[in-house]
């Protein structure tokens, strides 16, 4: 008996619907059908009267009922609320789905996302610091003296006698040292800035991920194995490299690390000048006066350092020639990656 | 800096080393080499042309018609040269050959209706020099047909090297041979200097005097009297210009020659412009204005080094000469200054002058104290090859306090400690040796060794660890394939940024990066900025104060790009001065914090046959970030504010707080601050501290067993004046209904002008359950009813559907 009338009732409701032109009307159907004195209501009220054993299965029904009227109401105002009238259409599975979106991070993100798990997977942890500097943690800590040419490596923005931003990550391995002992077995990443020109190849802001171990054995041989590890994980297992001699004031032995160029398989092109390698990052073992600074013993401890340049790794890998897409942030190369 | 690898050959053999191999090696012992400049390669296919004829274009005054022939053949050129003659040799490019400058190749053309095969070149277009006055003339002994290489001597291959601040003593030929000697075990053998000295000795003719022995500990000179200033011979010439530098005369060329020779920079006064024959060394005691050779006054600091003779100075301590003393063609004597400055004091007097020469380069990354008087003699014997005169008998030498080399102990453990492999003591001592280090002790485990003073870099242990590991080469350092990781705790400070940027990826916006330097307007906007002592332009002068100037300009130039419809975020820091007036010494007078910014703009979606155009409004924006802070489990901790119209930034907006404390704060970007960016649609924005809710964020999340008896919910409609508020509703009927109520939401609500003037309808679904036990219909329905009673009177408001 009250399932006849819950049918009844749907068929009525329908064909009040084909009447609605807007939300009011639609309000009223709700509030005739599923408002608290309502007819579906009512239904519900006459389950009491109904025999116990089929309580269950009427209750079922209604809630069925209600749940079926409740949703091709919201159906209908939704399509109102857009301004059109769907009616209901004929099922076309061709129509293309609707559209749904998910945001993507920024290029460099990703790519220090992967840089990051990389050394998370060999134990390192990950710190940071502030990028408006001291001049003490920014170059004298790092052995860079006052009045040194090597203050010439890298360009600075000054904000007064003391303070400027930091032209490196390498404040940060200051910064952690000062805040435990040995073992220390970290990565840096952050923003760094350096007073050149802007062009393609170089920018006024870019990004680095500093890496710091310092323990009793550590060797210039575990830095290589680490960063070649590193490299092989990042650009490929089969790939060539090389460590050659370089200048930090910060670490000695020093080196920049050399991978082969995979635009032209070592052969020569513009990308890598002719030479056949890219330089990827320059790294070293922390120089004794550093651990100075941090009261470290270095007869004791020995540490190596390494840093790398974001942008350049992601031009290389994506193949961006200019350095500036990163920052004009177009909507459509963010959306790209 | 440029070295030639034929002016190298002069003090080593290279003989069955190639280029290549050359160019490896020094780049994997620390002498990066990043260019190769091979001249046979570079000038193949280029002749001497003889101009047989010249006449006007027809159709263009500046050009001419020339006939060139190669030895073989005639060649229509047109050449827009003023100084191009008939009957010169000149280069002449034939069709097919490539341009140096520029790296263009020589094609058959038509200019101005002529044909032209061929080019007749300038010394810059084949990088010879930066001389674009005319074509280069040759010499008319030159047959025509003879290949340029071979007529100009051009077989030498430059190499372009990165010398690092700690290699002062690579930044010469000599220097660079001694490495190369060293990686190829060759013997470097270094000019003897022989000299003709008159009988007239040189304390009769000049004296020098330091006052300032701590910026100048060492001041030598030789003087040469009745010298011919005129043009270098070619040999010299060609040693000048394949570095780079423009030969200028004899003397000058000479000098430049020396200090690419051997290191030691080299200045030549015109003695007789020296007061009193005489050079004093001292530091200014005031602020002065010199003028230098190049003829640009120039102001000193006190304190500045000066060389002055017995009344006025006359040069910039390692910096420059000065106007009053410099060579001219009339010059007859000369006194050749070589010395050795204090670096730092170089350094010091170049950086405020701005002013990096070549010598000053030298001499602020350390010359070789002990090479003045060898430079100075050296110098002095070309002279009077190359410009006769006589070379007085005796140096001057002023050298107070000798520097003496510096003794270190290297422990041979102490190598394998740092590179992780053994190198054997023979092959150490052999490395050491052919630097040029002295072992003056050895015990079974360690030597103790003397630094010659060219090698100012090396002072410790480890700098002499790094010359061993260097030239024993870092490929032989082993690659290890294992390592040992510590147990401790890996801490990732980033990781709240990371949850951060997951988060609004899944709303839906895409992250952008920006560059921190702004404009003052940009900075201003939003707080008290941090000004660039030395910015590249005024675009770049200020640190950002909040990310919403940012945000804004990156909004403004996409919708230019007709990107107009964006859903963005950014995190980064920003930074802020304490107060308007203090000036940055410590950490506590400015703050740096790191902020997030949503972004909404434009339209949600587009036309869609499922439905129609929406754009962005202030709902979806306290959507994003409602939804955002419940992921990070804040949205019960926290409460909204509402403001309109009292905010220079919004038009309205809503603040964020925990606590007491504002956490975030946006709404819609008011259209005053939109016209600053050329914005004409509607931006929504809101910030957030990220510091703050990094610190709420570390409160555990607890588990909360879920709902195990049935939820009731009952729907009421009311028409309320149109001032009434859902939120002021919500709280009312919170207060007053039964615990049994948890939530409370809206699904309707519309103005009509069936409710009246000034009314609207507002729907809402009451949710009622109990952790413990299913509630009864009567229970419900009493809450409910009562609620209807009460919600009626209070807010005036006519229950629906009755
Ligand atoms: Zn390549």
């Amino acid at each position: 008996m009250l399932l006849e009338k819950t049918e009844e009732v749907k068929k009525n409701f329908l064909n009040d619907l084909d009447s609605v032109n807007d939300n009011e009307s639609i309000e009223n159907i709700r509030i005739k059908y599923l408002g608290r004195n309502g007819i579906v209501s009512g239904l519900f009220d006459k389950l009491k009267e109904i025999p116990k054993e089929q309580k269950p299965e009427a209750g079922k029904s209604l809630n069925l009922l209600r749940n079926e009227l409740t949703s091709k109401l919201e159906e209908l105002k939704s399509s109102f609320g857009k301004g059109k009238k769907e009616g209901g259409i004929e099922l076309d599975l061709s129509l293309p789905g609707r559209k749904y979106h998910i945001g993507s991070k920024h290029i460099l993100t990703q790519t220090l996302d992967e840089i990051k798990s990389i050394f998370r997977g060999m134990g390192f942890s990950v710190y940071t610091g502030p990028e408006l500097e001291s001049d003490y943690y920014n170059f004298e800590a790092l052995n860079f003296p006052p009045d040194h040419p090597a203050r010439d490596m890298q360009d600075t923005f000054f904000i007064s006698d003391d303070f400027l931003l930091r032209t490196h990550t390498s404040p940060v391995q200051i910064r952690t040292m000062e805040k435990m002992p040995p073992p220390v077995r970290t990565i840096m990443p952050g923003r760094v800035y350096r007073n050149e020109a802007v062009s393609a190849r170089s920018y006024c802001m870019f990004h680095q991920v500093e890496g710091l171990y310092v323990d009793e054995d550590v060797t210039f041989a575990e830095l290589k194995g680490t960063l070649v590890s590193f490299a092989r994980q990042f650009y490929g297992e089969d790939l060539k490299y090389r460590f050659r001699p370089s200048f930090f004031p910060f670490t000695e032995p020093s080196a920049e690390m050399d991978i082969t160029c995979f635009i032209c398989k070592g052969s020569g092109c513009k990308v890598c000048k002719q030479s056949g390698w890219l330089e990827i990052l320059g790294c070293g073992m922390v120089d004794p006066n550093v651990f100075n600074y941090v009261n470290y013993d270095p007869e004791k401890y020995t540490g190596y350092a390494f840093g790398m340049g974001i942008e350049r790794i992601a031009m290389l890998k994506y193949g961006i020639t200019d350095i500036r897409v990163f920052f004009e942030n177009d909507f459509r190369f963010l959306k790209q990656f | 800096m440029k070295i030639s690898l034929n002016w190298i050959k002069d003090y080593l053999d290279l003989k069955g080393i190639s280029t290549k191999e050359i160019v490896n090696k020094l780049t994997m012992s620390g002498l990066e080499v990043e260019d190769v400049f091979d001249q046979n390669e570079t000038y193949k296919g280029f002749v001497v042309g003889f101009v047989d004829e010249k006449e006007k274009h027809p159709n263009a005054d500046r050009l001419s018609v020339c006939k060139v022939n190669d030895g073989k053949e005639f060649f229509q050129v047109i050449c827009g040269a003023p100084n191009v003659e008939q009957g010169q040799k000149v280069v002449f490019a034939p069709i097919g050959t490539i341009i140096p400058k520029g790296n263009f190749e020589i094609k058959k053309a038509k200019i101005r209706g002529v044909e032209s095969n061929g080019m007749i070149c300038a010394e810059d277009e084949l990088e010879l020099s930066d001389d674009h006055s005319g074509i280069m003339v040759l010499d008319s002994k030159f047959k025509a047909g003879t290949s340029l290489t071979k007529a100009l001597k051009l077989d030498d291959v430059i190499l372009e090297i990165a010398i690092t601040p700690n290699r002062p003593d690579a930044l010469s030929h000599i220097g660079v041979a001694r490495d190369l000697a060293a990686i190829f075990n060759r013997k470097l053998s270094i000019p003897k200097v022989k000299l003709k000295e008159s009988k007239s000795n040189i304390k009769s003719a000049a004296s020098i005097e330091i006052i300032d022995a701590e910026n100048c500990p060492r001041y030598s000179g030789k003087v040469v009297k009745n010298v011919n200033i005129k043009e270098s011979p070619e040999w010299l010439k060609n040693r000048i210009s394949s570095i780079g530098l423009r030969s200028r005369n004899n003397v000058v060329d000479i000098t430049n020659f020396v200090m690419y020779e051997c290191g030691q920079p080299l200045h030549a006064f015109d003695l007789e412009m020296l007061g009193g024959h005489k050079i004093v060394v001292q530091s200014t005691k005031q602020e002065s204005v010199f003028t230098t050779l190049d003829s640009k006054e120039r102001k000193l600091p006190a304190g500045s080094l000066m060389i002055c003779d017995d009344e006025k100075p006359v040069a910039i301590a390692g910096v420059m000469g000065g106007e009053n003393s410099e060579i001219t063609n009339d010059t007859k004597n000369i006194l050749i200054e070589s010395a050795y400055f204090n670096p730092s004091s170089i350094r010091k007097t170049a950086k405020i002058l701005g002013l990096s020469t070549d010598a000053s380069y030298r001499f602020e990354r350390g010359t070789d104290p002990a090479n003045t008087v060898y430079a100075a003699e050296r110098t002095a014997q070309l002279i009077s090859e190359l410009a006769g005169g006589e070379i007085l008998s005796g140096t001057l030498d002023v050298y107070p306090n000798k520097i003496k080399e510096k003794k270190i102990k290297l422990r041979f453990n102490r190598i394998e400690k740092i590179l992780g492999y053994k190198i054997s003591n023979t092959k150490i001592k052999s490395i050491l040796k052919k630097l040029g280090i002295k072992i003056i002790s050895e015990l079974k485990d360690a030597v103790t060794v003397t630094i010659p003073t060219y090698r100012p870099d090396i002072e410790r242990e480890i700098d002499l660890i790094e010359e061993i590991a260097r030239i024993a080469g870092y490929d032989n350092v082993p690659t290890v394939s294992r390592i040992n990781v510590t147990l401790e705790v890996k801490h990732d400070e980033t990781s709240f940024s990371n949850d951060i940027r997951e988060y609004s990826n899944a709303l839906g916006l895409s992250e952008m990066i920006n560059n921190p330097l702004q404009p003052e307007a940009f900075s201003k906007l939003t707080g008290i900025p941090i000004k660039i002592t030395n910015p590249q332009n005024l675009d770049m002068e200020f640190l950002r104060t909040s990310l919403l100037p940012g945000a804004l300009n990156i909004v403004s130039k996409n919708i230019k790009k007709g990107e107009k419809d964006l859903a963005l975020f950014e995190t980064g820091n920003v930074f802020n001065l304490g107060s308007e007036k203090s000036n940055i010494s410590t950490f506590n007078d400015f703050k740096e914090e790191e902020k997030l910014i949503f972004v909404l703009t434009g339209e949600k979606n587009g036309r869609e046959w499922y439905g129609g155009v929406s754009v962005y409004d202030i709902y979806d924006l306290k959507g994003i970030v409602n939804s955002f802070l419940n992921k990070i489990s804040l949205d019960y901790f926290t409460n909204d504010s509402y403001y309109s119209s009292d905010n220079s930034l919004y038009e309205y907006y809503f603040t964020k707080k925990y606590k007491n404390v504002v956490v975030g704060q946006g709404g819609k970007v008011s259209s005053n601050v939109l016209n600053k960016f050329d914005i004409n649609q509607e931006v929504f924005c809101f910030e957030l501290d990220i510091n703050i809710l990094k610190s709420i964020n570390a409160k555990k999340k607890e588990y909360v067993e879920p709902l195990k008896y049935p939820k009731v919910f009952r729907d009421f409609s009311f028409i309320f004046d149109t001032k009434i508020r859902f939120e002021e509703v919500k709280n009312f009927i919170l207060q007053n209904s039964s615990n049994l109520l948890k939530d409370i939401t809206i699904f309707d609500i519309f103005e009509s002008n069936d409710l009246g003037l000034n009314k609207k309808s507002m729907a809402f679904q009451l949710e009622y359950y109990d952790e413990n036990r299913t509630l009864t219909e009567d229970e419900v329905e009493k809450d409910f009813l009562n609620l209807i009673k009460l919600v009626s009177k209070k807010f005036n408001a006519q229950l629906r559907g009755k």
